[in-house]
């Protein structure tokens, strides 16, 4: 890499990024890489929660029945799949916002994600509660 | 000092770049492990699982091989007071996870466990 990183000019955005994120000035790059991880951390928390729903489905199979173990993996995959794909356009309205120096959106899969672990929760208390000593 | 050392010489000292690199280093991880448990389905649900723990290692094996390229851009960002922001990784990331969590739905309601 012969090229002198401190000089010239930014890279060049691609098209596809011309496309999705018009308009405004390119932010501090620290906040660019804030907003990166914090997708990322996003992302890893949707793969813990598909992970949990396979595990539910995989192992607890003497402890739950069908219906039980189904609806419980069920609900974590969709969450994994409503985080997974909501933390995408979190990340794309952060980036926007800081684009246009507007304040930052509030995360709406924040509470997604409180209440769907709550409910999962929840199930297993009341199915804990439930069984038979 | 050789050139690579120096392309990856930045002045933040919020480490910005390398914890980037990092964030994306563990959910590489992440996505090993997610493709591990999908094995766990494999003698239930037969072979479809294959494209589960394929897509999560194809997944993890595409960031992997992209790592150092973003780390050099996040430096030379650092160092320009600019970078354009990674749309195409973060796009088919999350692109990625969706499918994944599609693809375990379907089995879940549609494959029948094998005995």
């Amino acid at each position: 890499m012969a090229e002198d990183s401190n000089s010239g000019e930014p890279d060049a955005r691609n098209r596809f990024t011309s496309r999705i994120l018009r308009g405004g000035t390119e932010p501090d790059p620290r906040f660019t890489l804030a907003n990166e991880r914090t997708f990322l951390a996003w992302i890893r928390t949707s793969l813990a929660l598909l992970a949990g729903g396979v595990a539910v489905e995989a192992f607890m199979a003497d402890l739950l029945g069908p219906e039980l173990r189904k609806t419980i993996a069920v609900l974590l995959l969709v969450l994994a799949l409503v985080i997974g794909g909501g933390s995408f356009f979190r990340w794309l309205n952060v980036e926007r916002a800081m684009r246009s120096k507007t304040p930052l959106p509030l995360p709406l899969i924040a509470p997604v994600l409180a209440i769907g672990g709550a409910l999962v929760a929840a199930i297993m208390v009341v199915f804990v509660i439930a069984r038979p000593a | 000092m050789s050139a690579p050392r120096d392309a990856a010489r930045h002045g933040d000292s919020g480490l910005q770049p390398e914890r980037t690199d990092l964030a994306w280093s563990r959910t590489t991880m992440a996505m090993v492990v997610a493709a591990a448990v999908f094995l766990r389905w494999l003698p239930h649900h037969g072979w479809f699982v294959g494209t589960l723990v394929g897509g999560a290692v194809i997944a993890a094996l595409a960031i992997n091989l992209t790592q150092k390229r973003r780390f050099h851009k996040a430096v030379r960002g650092i160092n320009q007071e600019a970078m354009p922001p990674n749309t195409r990784a973060t796009a088919a990331v999350a692109a990625s996870v969706v499918i994944l969590a599609v693809l375990g739905i379907y089995t879940v309601l549609f494959l029948p466990l094998q005995p």
